[in-house]
């Protein structure tokens, strides 16, 4: 009893905390909302993962370039070209699918270095090196592919959508890999690195570290992941559309916020999969409450842009509430160092 | 054996270092020694590879080697500890105390428990009672110096750089440092050891090195100097502790007291400092660097708040909310680091001379290029300030003439007290000498100036009067006939007069 305590209280401290917190929070209303039978049922939460995992992924990815102190906003429309890719491979080559999916993610992995070597090497700032990334990488998807087009094989995309023993979806193996592969490198000296980096660089560099180096690892991890974000895209939609995508850059953003990840060095995976359950989750309640209102109110009718105001809202109160909450948390330090300071001094008179 | 010798560092015109020369022995502790951009700083960033010099000769055991990084300094066994700290402040204790040096396990992975048991007993020798998984930045300033020393420490130099470490530390902690010290110095460590505190030189170290302007002007064997003779090398002037305290022998010919600070605490740098400035006055304010100078002024503007003590601005207690709200009561702020708070590069010059009024002025008042171009133009001819055209960027001007342009903005605007935080740094000496004839100008027509400075020979030659600053203290209070070299010296060293005539240190808190 008491270690769990203790437990609670360590994880009180962590970043994800507050991520964790709003996610519970909304978990819980779409619980009460949708009914436990509906949400828990098998079907609701395959569609769940299934139709989510490649939000969840994009702010997978983007997770450790804000530990590192980067970022790359053209994340979302990279998932457009690993889909174009994946589908003109399989189409146009006559290969077999998964040979798709590995150019895709080279394709991704490709990106990822020349956004590097903008905001690492050269040394732009991330946000309007990535922001015009945005428009070259649409602009190869349009040549790649110049309009929607092309077909998954039915087996792939029914594999996506089924579940493993009856109980597991299949999309959550992806969420399951990147989480372990993650885990695992977080206790290698690389997890260290990227956390020192993201933190002060110059620092970092005095103890040996090189930022560079660092930073081109992390944008290698998040192009792996974002190619796999691409592949859940394409094995959703079971098609090609070269624009698809470019909204889950910002939307993978601002997850990564609401779960508590900061600017360089500050958060964790774990925040970032609150944050993207978080956006998920809420947008699901809204639905539903939406269809509650229509049963209970007769002649109740509303545009779903009313939905997404809604839970647009509500996400910006999240956003609201992790700032506030961290603003908090550093001024109780402060005080807190002030206290101390003083205390000492009174002993030493 | 570590040597450095023919250390050139230049930053564009100006030098940090120039023939440099600085060689430690195992076993051996070596005071760097310097006052104020001495280059001292600028030698242990050499070696611990964040600078990399213009010319450079580094030996170790006879053979020559090159620093261009972190991890070069730390092949060559050189552990660094910085004044400023190289801790990355989010990351744990364990963490930081392990970067770059964590002990490999399975598969490739940190082998925490292992380094956890080592860091437990490194903190142990230290005394450091803390949480080895609480995260730096919510520990203690002091305590964080002490986890900069232990990791230092911890990497098992050959060489250690210890950047004035203990200028957060009490005086047990410093102990327990010391005793560490000797401790490695018995294993054959070599140190380099930079404070400012003399009394520490006498009690740890075995020689000393000193600088001034950049160059290497002695190396001592700290048994065979004394206090006086080390202040000497540092400065060119012979401390002299007489009458460095004088108290209010004032003599402002009943002039109207502008401000008068009283008993200021503001954590972690300023300690109980007490001021007062007179109408047509020029108060100069001194020191090592990192003092407390610069967080004295900005507490005054209002940009933080003091956790002790009384502000009377014209004989009123006043607590400014803001900057904004200080400038509205005819106070004005001049900074050394123009481009990060003085000016707007971008814009002209003309606008950057008008920029104050207009923050003064109606928010939507209308206002036309000849309104901003007279104003500009009044000010530049009445202080004779040679701006070349006034519609050119400010970041086309040279350093000097920027400055002289932001204290044209601010003039312009007669203000009933200017302050000035190290307003000539990097500024060329004709440059220096017109804002010296501004400023005198203005004090003479009734402006109030407090003008902080890290050049003895600036407070000497335009200041009325001299605070000296040291370790968030006033150390001394020179005026008229006590405003000499000699005794600024001894102020700024923390020096005192004891009653039976010895001099030493201040005790620092």
């Amino acid at each position: 009893m008491i270690d769990i305590k203790r437990m609670f209280s360590r994880f009180r401290r962590t970043p994800a905390f507050i991520g964790f917190t709003l996610f519970v929070f909304v978990l819980v209303l779409n619980i009460v909302v949708q009914g436990p039978a509906q949400f828990f049922s098998t079907r609701n939460l395959n569609t769940l993962f299934s139709k989510n995992m490649p939000l969840l992924l994009t702010t997978m990815a983007m997770s450790p370039l804000l530990i590192s102190g980067t970022l790359d906003i053209s994340i979302g429309i990279q998932l457009g070209l690993v889909n174009v890719v994946c589908i003109m491979v399989f189409q146009e080559w006559g290969v077999s699918l998964y040979v798709g999916f590995l150019m895709g993610i080279l394709a991704s992995l490709v990106v990822s270095a020349l956004c590097w070597v903008l905001v690492s090497v050269v040394r732009l700032p991330s946000m309007l090196a990535s922001f015009s990334l945005i428009y070259i990488v649409r602009g190869v998807n349009i040549l790649i592919m110049d309009k929607p087009q092309g077909k998954v094989p039915a087996e792939f995309y029914k594999t996506y959508d089924s579940l493993i023993g009856g109980v597991v979806p299949f999309s959550a193996l992806f969420l399951v890999t990147v989480l372990l592969v993650w885990l695992y490198l977080m206790r290698t000296k690389f997890g260290r690195n990227i956390y020192a980096v993201g933190g002060n660089p110059r620092n970092a560099f005095a103890a040996g570290i090189d930022p560079v180096r660092v930073q081109f690892q992390a944008f290698m991890i998040k192009g792996v992941i974002a190619g796999l974000a691409g592949i859940c895209l394409t094995l959703m939609t079971a098609s090609g559309n070269p624009l698809q995508g470019e909204a889950y850059g910002l939307r993978a953003l601002s997850a990564c916020i609401i779960g508590g990840l900061g600017f360089g060095g500050w958060g964790s995976m774990a925040c970032a999969v609150f944050g993207a359950g978080f956006l998920v989750i809420i947008q699901n309640t809204v639905y539903y409450f939406f269809n509650l209102l229509y049963r209970l109110i007769p002649g109740f009718t509303v545009t779903s842009y009313w939905q997404n105001l809604v839970s647009d809202i509500i996400i910006f109160f999240g956003l609201l509430m992790t700032i506030v909450t961290a603003k908090g948390q550093r001024e109780t330090l402060k005080q807190g160092f002030v206290k101390q300071f003083k205390g000492g001094e009174s002993v030493a008179e | 054996m570590y040597a450095m010798r023919g250390i050139d560092k230049r930053y564009d015109a100006v030098i940090a270092c120039q023939d440099a020369s600085l060689q430690v022995e195992p076993g051996e502790i070596r005071a760097l020694l310097g006052s104020n951009g001495s280059g001292k700083s600028t030698m242990v960033k050499i070696l611990a590879g964040l600078v990399k010099p213009n010319a450079e000769d580094i030996l170790i055991d006879g053979k020559p080697v090159t620093i261009h990084s972190g991890l070069d300094s730390r092949r060559l066994g050189i552990a660094t500890a910085f004044q400023d700290l190289s801790l990355i402040p989010t990351m744990t204790v364990l963490d930081n105390i392990l970067l770059g040096n964590e002990p490999k396990g399975k598969l490739g992975m940190v082998d925490r428990q292992q380094s956890l048991a080592d860091v437990v007993a490194l903190l142990d020798r230290f005394h450091i009672d803390c949480d080895p998984d609480a995260y730096v930045q919510t520990l203690m300033p002091s305590m964080q110096s002490m986890i900069e020393v232990a990791k230092a420490v911890f990497l098992k130099p050959r060489l250690l750089l210890l950047d004035e470490v203990t200028a957060a530390l009490h005086r047990d902690e410093v102990e327990l440092i010391f005793n560490v010290l000797r401790e490695l110095k018995a294993q054959g460590t070599a140190i380099i050891y930079v404070t400012h505190r003399m009394n520490e030189i006498f009690e740890i170290c075995d020689t000393a090195t000193i600088m001034r302007s950049g160059q290497t002007v002695a190396h001592v064997s700290t048994g065979e100097v004394t206090l006086d003779e080390i202040v000497f090398y540092m400065t060119g002037q012979r401390p002299d502790t007489e009458e460095i305290l004088e108290t209010e022998s004032l003599d402002h010919d009943g002039r109207d007291l502008i401000l008068d600070v009283e008993h200021m605490e503001l954590y972690p740098k300023v300690h109980d400092i007490s001021l007062k400035a007179y109408k047509g006055e020029i108060v100069g304010i001194g020191g090592l660097e990192g003092q407390g100078q610069p967080e004295f002024i900005r507490a005054v503007l209002g940009l933080t708040r003091p956790e002790e003590g009384t502000i009377a601005y014209m004989g009123e207690a006043v607590h400014f909310r803001s900057p904004a709200d200080a400038v509205r009561h005819g106070i004005g702020f001049i900074s050394g680091e123009r481009n990060r708070e003085a000016m707007f590069p971008d814009r002209s010059v003309g606008e950057n001379v008008f920029a104050g009024s207009a923050a003064k002025g109606a928010l939507f008042k209308y206002l036309t290029a000849k309104v901003v171009r007279d104003f500009a133009q009044a000010a530049v001819d009445k202080y004779d300030i040679m701006v070349g055209s006034l519609d050119h960027p400010a970041s086309s001007l040279s350093g000097g003439n920027q400055q002289k342009l932001v204290v044209a903005r601010w003039i312009a605007m007669n203000p009933m007290l200017l302050l000035l935080d190290d307003p000539t740094k990097g500024v060329d000496i004709h440059s220096r000498r017109e804002i010296h004839k501004i400023l005198r100008q203005c004090a003479d027509e009734g402006m109030t100036v407090i003008l902080s400075s890290s050049e003895n020979e600036e407070l000497l030659e335009i200041a009325d009067r001299v605070y000296l600053f040291y370790e968030g203290r006033v150390s001394g209070m020179l005026s008229g006939a006590s405003k000499t070299p000699e005794r600024l010296v001894a102020a700024m060293m923390g020096m005192t007069r004891e009653n039976n005539g010895a001099t030493k240190e201040i005790e620092p808190a």
